[in-house]
């Protein structure tokens, strides 16, 4: 929150634009955004932390008059960039992603439909454990709806790369879950 | 494993130009084997979101109140204005305090010639030399016949209200917050007391702002 007095120095009819369109990226972007930083292998407080630096990032940006095209790459981009320099500086590796304790199956399925869906669930949860974390991140932003190339700006690779990544992590996680 | 095996993911998630995508969609109507393949990607891909959606919800508690930072802006902000709005831009000698009650009949009111001295209209009024919160406590405020006589009353002298959207970047106060802003003015005009009080309520962000 260091930079709420360089906000309130910005001309307040810019202010007020880019504060406008920033809350309705808000309430479209946060939950995909966060949900890529929690499966990255952020705490939920760190997840938030860097969504909230995101967002302000973006307000600055947008108030300033900076480019408002591909709005949802460049505001991943910011996100994941700021996910690495919080690896790089508690030197801590995200590479694997809290299990989910499956809370939404034992609702609804019989305790032995339950146990199997449990079991599938941590089949895949040790699959994607085994995944390169070029090979997570490709799936885990395509997961949100990026395009291949906005997946590529996100991570500095080439569109074609993508694609190729995108595939083989697909075709490894089908392998071993055997679905 | 048939040539076509590396575009199908491709080919699901409209990846590929149209002839390409054109192609695989001939090629599926004659290969099983591929046809297969897609279902099968398709259930990881669906799996692989669940896992994620799951994920999510277990591990980040939803409406989790930040406090501190929240807090800390809402305050140093409402500083800055409310010593905006309070600091005297010339030295102000208050008037003695007088304990005595000042009553204001209805014929009174009608008309500024039988009003007190304290309460007659003032033409240029400055807001920062009208706050004498004791005094105006002490007042009996008569029913209101004209508009026009100022008369103070219990009411807060100044409210000021401003959307947490114009002051804050999104983000920085959860849905559902709203503070109530407690200043305390001295007699000198100067601010004595901020007390900020946050509240839960339903609270619903303005769609279109000015």
């Amino acid at each position: 929150m260091s930079g709420d007095a360089a906000n309130l120095a910005l001309p307040l009819s810019r202010l007020s634009t880019g504060a406008c369109e920033a809350t309705t990226l808000y309430r479209e972007l946060r939950k995909p955004l966060l949900r890529y930083l929690v499966c990255l292998g952020l705490s939920s407080d760190e997840a938030q932390d860097v969504v909230q630096d995101a967002f302000l990032s973006l307000h600055r940006h947008l108030a300033s008059g900076g480019s408002q095209e591909n709005i949802k790459g460049w505001l991943f981009r910011v996100a994941h960039n700021q996910a690495r320099n919080r690896q790089n500086r508690y030197d801590r590796n995200f590479s694997a992603p809290g299990d989910p304790e499956m809370n939404s199956v034992s609702h609804e399925a019989t305790p032995e439909r339950a146990v199997l869906e449990k079991e599938k669930f941590q089949q895949l949860g040790k699959a994607i454990r085994l995944l390169s974390a070029s090979e997570r991140e490709c799936l885990l932003l395509r997961a949100t709806g990026l395009r291949y190339r906005e997946i590529g700006e996100v991570l500095g690779i080439a569109t074609s790369t993508v694609s190729d990544t995108v595939d083989r992590a697909i075709k490894k996680l089908a392998e071993k879950c055997n679905v | 494993m048939c040539d076509f095996s590396g575009k199908l993911i491709a080919w699901m998630d409209r990846e590929l130009s149209e002839e390409e995508a054109a192609a695989v969609e001939r090629h599926l109507d004659a290969c099983s084997e591929c046809r297969s393949e897609v279902e099968a990607y398709k259930r990881v891909i669906s799996k692989f979101d669940a896992y994620c959606e799951e994920a999510m919800t277990s591990n980040v508690r939803q409406g989790d109140p930040r406090w501190v930072p929240v807090v800390s802006a809402v305050g140093a902000v409402a500083a800055i204005v409310a010593l905006f709005f309070v600091w005297p831009r010339t030295p102000y000698q208050p008037p003695a305090f007088q304990p005595s009650k000042v009553v204001v009949s209805d014929s009174a009111a009608d008309t500024t010639e039988g009003l007190p001295a304290r309460v007659r209209p003032i033409q240029k009024i400055h807001r920062r030399q009208v706050v004498t919160p004791v005094q105006i406590r002490n007042t009996i405020v008569p029913p209101v016949q004209n508009q026009d006589a100022y008369i103070p009353t219990n009411e807060p002298v100044i409210q000021i209200a401003i959307p947490a959207d114009e002051m804050f970047p999104p983000g920085a106060v959860p849905e559902g917050i709203h503070f109530t802003a407690d200043l305390t003015i001295a007699a000198d005009g100067s601010a004595e007391r901020l007390r900020l009080s946050p509240r839960l309520a339903v609270f619903e962000r303005r769609t279109t702002l000015p």
